[in-house]
């Protein structure tokens, strides 16, 4: 790391310092051209057809590769972010070491990627684009990273997207369920895995009509950020078009808001019959226990369309009995898919509770990265992508997917999960009962109905 | 510090942004937060313009920060705008438009209030972003996107997207800023604010408007806050909503009182040892989340024990070290000489300045019928008192005989509740202080009213500035050395008040009866043609009194005069009128002479001595 | 979502969340009045009354030990502050005391995250005021209906402190003029210690009978800070009735706002504050002495 630095800073003195040697404003100029081919000359050496691209070939030349993991550890969304730093984790042993369960999503993985360790930097990103940003931008000047993940808000995963395009190294999307993140902010280096709006919208909504009726009238809880806005317009849409529903009131509050009186109390007076609450984290978990306090889960049926990682543990008391929601994974899947269960069983055997969907989104798409590396044969970003962008289906712990070329978004199935009563419990995090499995296809959108255009490869 | 060798800070400047990129990663610096710390640094030159020099803490700066970042944002990635440099600009204009505005309503406070309320109107800037305007700013999501800066020169094509590349730009934007900066505090701008934080009471007494300087101050701060969120969002191609949070105005101002305010580079150094510290403590150290604690404790302890910051600790350090002392405080056998000296004055009589009206001839100063209530409690009635032009008048009167209130409120300082004052035949009832000023009518202070961080001269300089460039001027680039006459007038006044001796030490370093030739010399320096002084005499010792009673004789050259004082002896010497107040009333008037004979003067007299002892 | 069911129903939200305002901006308005100290760690001596609250809830499981432990450790701490710290600035630049004291609060706010995580933690209501009222209108929640009686009465003890002991006498004529006070041959010092106590009190109680309604957190005091400002600066520095008016004014545009839309809640609070400013540049009750 070191000598390689101070090689490029010598290069630069020598020549910037006979040029900056004359005046200041003209000197800083100068040092800017230099500099730039100074880059260019040490890169050029090292590489062999392809011109250097991000940290592309310097992140991948020693026998270590890092990756940059920036993940909330503190904040509204720490627990997730915990949950799905986790699953990298165990990802990143399993790539490591060649384990079996690896092997069966990606065939030709020995031990690494191309043979090479990988090692995580892993940063607190409190859920803000900003540190996340920082911190991503941080590992690939420091480390030269060549895969950044992370996420558990769209708002991160928006930002990352942008910063992958410009910097020109894979991010994969942590959890994030806005439509956005391969809709009209998708980018060439970017790749989701998890399920989003739409997608919970579509899975959801024949359940909703078919459980409580026709034309009824519901109220929304929205967080105020992408995520939470295209959550509401997908359900919003698909109900008032299919089913006639109506929406009373749209109460959208700030991320981490510490009480929610005055939202809850437009809600009771709005005579709405079914309560969708799209937020998240710790605001999903307060909002819900106080909308209990002030009675309206008793008046009002619950709805969560993107469920939670942890939301019932963390809610507690059974209120979430009978409560509807759409998920990426639930770990009683184990029973229909027996990828899950190795999953599942190294998971709890390393961290001692069965993984929620952030872990398994986070397990998933890494081990997708790696099967695309070893495909591809180099990790010329490039050549990567259009590994993902052949489409092929591919297995997953829930079954075949694929990757849509035209926005980088897995197509996968989408579970519907309905909360039990405590007394329905089999053990202690037997919370959700899958009630219907959704393939993905039907679910999807058009790929340019969200306005996604990916951008170039370089 | 920064005012002296101007060429060498500049140059210095320079070297070490040259040098940055070859000593800093040896350090430990990654090309990213060098860049990040060029960015705080450009923000806080503008804030310690703000605070360091003008005295005025803000913690609503990220209010501009945000502003100036979204409106560069915007036009660069919704809009399709596709001049960065120009983009960033507009935005730094954008906010010091946003600053203007904010101003007008935070400065109608000062102190706590003014603090209180930017706090509260940078809160506001983060909820209406999120909110109303979230249509613009992308809300929660920021604006991510915003491409680096490039120039297309015809043969060749720089860009500077990350890292040093990007350096070199921040560079070149941080040290333009510097530049800008050093100009503005060492113009006229620059020494009134200096004024304006030290006194602002006295600032505005000697003719400067301070409303308009400190918003001038702090539209200056919004802009720098506004250009360095432009940056701030190119720099990492994503312009943050964190911008606009509390958070944001917090380590600004913490970093500022970490590296040391008034100094310009202390944000610099301050974003230097905050950014250094929090990679260290979290990686080297693996404290986690306790960085911020380790950084906080650092700050109260430097705010307790260092108060002027890093910087201010090393230059304490190096004048221990290299045995810099200032002047001690105590008038030295040779002050005894330049004493001698000026019993025989050689220095030529100042003659004011005259501003009255073309063929005015009536008394220079007349009061009709004034009177002053405070709640129930009157303290002055019905006073009619006209002064002739060259007049040494004295006014004398028992403790609480409501000479003070008297002298404020022809000056303007207190609105009287009923009455009229007519000075060169010009009605300045109900005027500021900073207009009679203007006018020609200046007072001294009973007790010193100084500018105690800036040097004697420095002292003058403010008040002469207001003569030459009237109550508001934005020469914000202009050099005090150009403007012509300055420093005859000062160096006059210094002269007058027997100062010239020790015109480069700090007041603070100042005798007593220096402080209070000095105090005398503020009120000279704009060569009014009426001078109030308030008990020029108080605290004196007898020798001392001696010396500033010819020091008063001298002044009153070709100018009139009012003088209150206790010390009936040196009064009756000096004046050739004298007026007697008891209890808010003119109780007689007339010459010394006369006074020391009237039976009533004599009867109120024993009262108040008795009164006294 | 205007109808006469939610005007009252949030009109009654503000009244609950106007109380809590009132009770901390008391807090921060005596301590200036009095020691002329704008205390920035007001809001985390709220957040550290939650804390501590919240860890002898664990240790005893009851709710009054609780309250008690909360309000008496935060005054502990507002004592030793003032010893250890504040009185060496009272002859310092106010520009100086916000420093320090918004170190303080960085200070008070890291270490708590420090012992407790970032996490949200909870108090539960005491098991008396749990479950929901119906009122007729509308369903609340018991605990907040009590937490308007419970914050009465401590505002009520505060009055009588002020305006009924000896005291409150000196408070308030050291809120009117210091000097009064110092030429009285007071002992200042053990009465600026008092009242610094007496404020920050005010604070880590209301921070501790909060925590049932919210969960805390470290940094819960940074909003509720720029809250009671607001507060301070509608009813006057210095002003104990004019905190408890400016509070009750607040609570009521913050929830009354959030019935059309929410997101203009502050939005409408720092309007009204801008009207005041302009209009009655020293607040509704305050006086020009103080600045």
């Amino acid at each position: 790391m070191t000598d390689r630095k101070s090689s490029i800073s010598s290069s630069l003195s020598r020549r910037a310092l006979l040029r900056s040697a004359a005046v200041t404003g003209a000197g800083i100029g100068a040092m800017s051209i230099s500099s730039i081919s100074g880059f260019e000359f040490v890169s050029r050496v090292a590489a062999a057809e392809n011109p250097p691209i991000g940290t592309w070939p310097e992140g991948s030349k020693g026998s270590t590769i890092y990756v940059s993991i920036s993940v909330p550890r503190t904040g509204a969304y720490a627990v997730q972010g915990e949950d799905e730093l986790k699953g990298w984790e165990l990802a990143i042993e399993h790539i490591n070491e060649g384990h079996e369960l690896l092997r069966k999503i990606s065939p030709k993985t020995k031990k690494g990627v191309l043979g090479k360790q990988i090692k995580a930097v892993v940063t607190d990103s409190g859920a803000k684009p900003n540190q996340a940003v920082q911190a991503h931008q941080r590992a690939i000047t420091e480390n030269k990273a060549v895969m950044l993940t992370g996420s558990t808000s769209s708002a991160v995963a928006v930002a990352a997207n942008k910063l992958a395009q410009r910097e020109h190294v894979l991010y994969l999307a942590g959890i994030s369920g806005s439509n956005d993140t391969t809709g009209k902010d998708c980018v060439r280096y970017g790749f989701r895995q998890n399920f989003y709006g739409e997608t919970a919208a579509n899975a959801i909504g024949p359940v909703l009509v078919k459980q409580f009726g026709k034309n009824k009238k519901m109220a929304f809880m929205t967080p105020d950020y992408t995520y939470g806005h295209t959550v509401t317009k997908s359900v919003n849409d698909y109900l008032t078009k299919n089913a006639g529903w109506t929406q009373v009131t749209n109460q959208v509050s700030p991320l981490g808001a510490p009480d929610f009186s005055s939202y809850l109390l437009n809600i009771a007076n709005s005579g709405a019959e079914v309560l969708i609450n799209v937020n998240w984290g710790r605001d999903a978990v307060l909002s819900i226990q106080q909308a209990q306090k002030f009675g309206i889960l008793d008046k009002m049926k619950l709805v969560v369309p993107y469920q939670i990682p942890f939301l019932a543990r963390e809610v507690g008391n059974g209120l979430l009995a009978g409560v509807y929601a759409a998920t990426d994974y639930w770990w009683t899947l184990e029973d229909k898919y027996p990828l899950a269960k190795m999953f599942n069983e190294a998971f709890v055997k390393k961290y001692g509770y069965h993984p929620e969907w952030g872990a398994e989104n986070a397990y998933i798409s890494f081990a997708h990265w790696a099967r695309m590396v070893e495909e591809a044969g180099t990790f010329y970003p490039p050549a990567v992508i259009k590994t993902y962008e052949k489409g092929e289906t591919i297995p997953s712990l829930v079954g075949d997917v694929k990757y849509r070329p035209e926005d980088h978004q897995c197509v996968r199935p989408v579970f519907i999960v309905k909360g039990k009563a405590p007394k329905e419990m089999k053990n202690k995090e037997d919370f959700w009962e899958v009630v219907e499995t959704i393939p993905g296809e039907g679910l999807m959108q058009k790929p340019d109905a969200f306005g996604c255009k990916l951008g170039d490869y370089t | 510090m920064l005012k002296r060798r101007p060429y060498l800070i500049t140059f210095l400047t320079a070297f070490g942004l040259i040098i940055a990129p070859f000593v800093l990663p040896h350090l430990g610096f990654a090309p990213n937060t060098v860049n990040r710390i060029l960015v705080w640094g450009l923000f806080g030159i503008g804030f310690d313009i703000l605070f360091g020099f003008t005295g005025l803490l803000s913690f609503g700066q990220s209010a501009f920060y945000g502003t100036g970042g979204f409106v560069a944002a915007y036009l660069l990635t919704r809009a399709g705008f596709p001049h960065v440099v120009t983009a960033i600009f507009i935005g730094a204009i954008a906010a010091a438009v946003v600053g203007y505005l904010v101003g007008l309503l935070a400065l109608r406070r000062t102190g706590i209030y003014f603090c209180m309320i930017t706090i509260a109107i940078s809160e506001v800037f983060f909820f209406v972003e999120f909110n109303p305007l979230s249509e613009w700013t992308g809300g929660e999501n920021g604006l991510p996107g915003v491409p680096a800066p490039s120039f297309d020169l015809g043969f060749i094509k720089m860009s500077f997207t990350s890292g040093w590349t990007l350096y070199q730009f921040l560079a070149v934007c941080y040290f333009v800023g510097i530049v800008i900066a050093l100009r503005i505090v060492r113009s006229p701008v620059g020494a009134i604010l200096s004024a304006i934080r030290d006194n602002p009471l006295r600032a505005s007494a000697v003719g400067h408007d301070i409303h308009g300087y400190k918003l001038t101050a702090f539209v200056i701060a919004a802009a720098y806050a506004g250009f360095a969120g432009g940056l701030l969002g190119m720099m990492q191609g994503f312009m943050p909503p964190d911008a606009f949070m509390f958070d944001t105005s917090g380590q600004l101002v913490m970093q500022s009182a970490i590296g040391g305010i008034g100094t310009l580079f202390g944000p610099l150094l301050g974003a230097a040892v905050w950014l250094f510290l929090q990679d260290f403590l979290q990686v080297a150290l693996d404290l986690g989340a306790a960085w911020k604690l380790v950084l906080g404790v650092v700050f109260v302890l430097l705010v307790v024990f260092l108060r002027r910051g890093l910087i201010g600790g090393i230059a304490d350090l190096y004048n221990l070290a290299f045995g810099k002392k200032t002047a001690p405080a105590e008038e030295s056998p040779e002050m005894d000489v330049a004493v001698d000296a000026a019993d025989e004055p050689d220095v030529a009589p100042m003659p004011p300045h005259r501003r009255a009206p073309e063929g005015y001839n009536g008394p220079i100063l007349k009061a009709i019928g004034l009177t002053k209530h405070y709640g129930g409690l009157a303290a002055n009635s019905d006073i009619d008192f006209t002064v002739n032009y060259g007049e040494l008048r004295g006014i004398i009167g028992p403790n609480g005989a409501g000479k003070s209130t008297f002298f404020k409120m022809l000056t303007c300082e207190v609105v009287p509740t009923a009455g009229k004052i007519v000075f060169e035949g010009n009605d300045i009832t109900g005027k500021n202080v900073t207009d009679v000023c203007q006018l020609g009518l200046t007072k001294s202070y009973q007790v010193n009213q100084l500018f105690t961080h800036l040097t004697v001269r420095e002292n003058v300089e403010v008040a002469v500035l207001a003569e030459m460039r009237g109550k508001f001027k934005l020469d914000l680039f202009g050099n005090p050395d150009m403007i012509p006459g300055l420093n005859e007038q000062i160096a006059h006044t210094l002269a007058m008040v027997n100062l010239i001796g020790r015109a480069d030490t700090p007041v603070s370093a100042l005798a007593y009866g220096e402080k209070r030739r000095l105090e005398i010399g503020l009120a000279l320096a704009n060569s009014p043609s009426l001078l109030l002084l308030d008990e020029p005499l108080a605290g004196m010792s007898p020798r001392e009194r001696a010396e500033t009673v010819k020091l008063l004789k001298s002044i009153s050259k070709g100018r009139t005069m009012i003088v209150i004082d206790h010390d009936m002896d040196a009064l009756f010497e000096l004046a050739e009128r004298v007026t007697v107040l008891q209890e808010g009333r003119v109780l007689v008037e007339g010459t010394p002479a006369e006074i020391k004979n009237n039976e009533a003067v004599q009867q109120a007299y024993l009262g108040g001595l008795k009164e006294v002892a | 979502m205007i109808n006469w069911a939610n005007f009252v129903s949030q009109a009654f939200n503000g009244l609950v969340l106007g109380a809590l305002l009132a009770l901390i901006s008391s807090g921060l308005t005596i301590i200036y009045g009095t020691l002329g100290v704008l205390n920035l760690a007001h809001g985390a001596m709220f957040m550290l009354g939650g804390y501590a609250g919240y860890v002898a809830y664990n240790y005893t499981g009851s709710f009054i030990v609780a309250v008690a432990v909360g309000a008496l450790f935060v005054m502990l701490v507002g004592v030793v502050m003032e010893r250890v710290i504040i009185r060496h600035f009272y002859s310092r630049p106010p520009e100086d005391q916000l420093l320090v004291t918004f170190g303080i609060s960085i200070c008070m706010v890291e270490i708590v995250r420090f012992f407790f995580g970032s996490l949200s933690q909870t108090v539960p209501a005491p098991a008396v005021f749990s479950g929901i009222t119906s009122l007729g209108f509308m369903f609340y929640p018991t605990y907040r209906l009590a937490l308007v009686g419970i914050i009465a009465i401590a505002l009520l003890v505060l009055f009588l402190v002020l305006y009924r002991t000896r005291i409150g006498m000196i408070v308030r004529a050291g809120i009117e003029d210091s000097l009064m006070v110092d030429s009285l041959g007071i002992n200042v010092y053990r009465i600026f210690m008092l009242v610094f106590g007496i404020g920050a009190m005010a604070a880590g109680f209301a921070g501790i009978v909060n925590a049932p309604v919210v969960s805390i957190t470290p940094d819960m005091g940074e909003s509720i800070l720029v809250q009671t400002f607001v507060v301070v600066v509608i009813g006057g520095v210095g002003s104990f009735p004019g905190a408890v008016i400016g509070g009750l004014i607040a609570g009521e545009i913050i929830s009354l706002t959030s019935m059309v839309n929410p997101g203009y809640a502050y939005v409408m609070l720092f309007a009204a504050m801008t009207v005041v400013l302009v209009l009655r540049p020293y607040g509704l009750l305050g006086t020009q002495g103080r600045e």
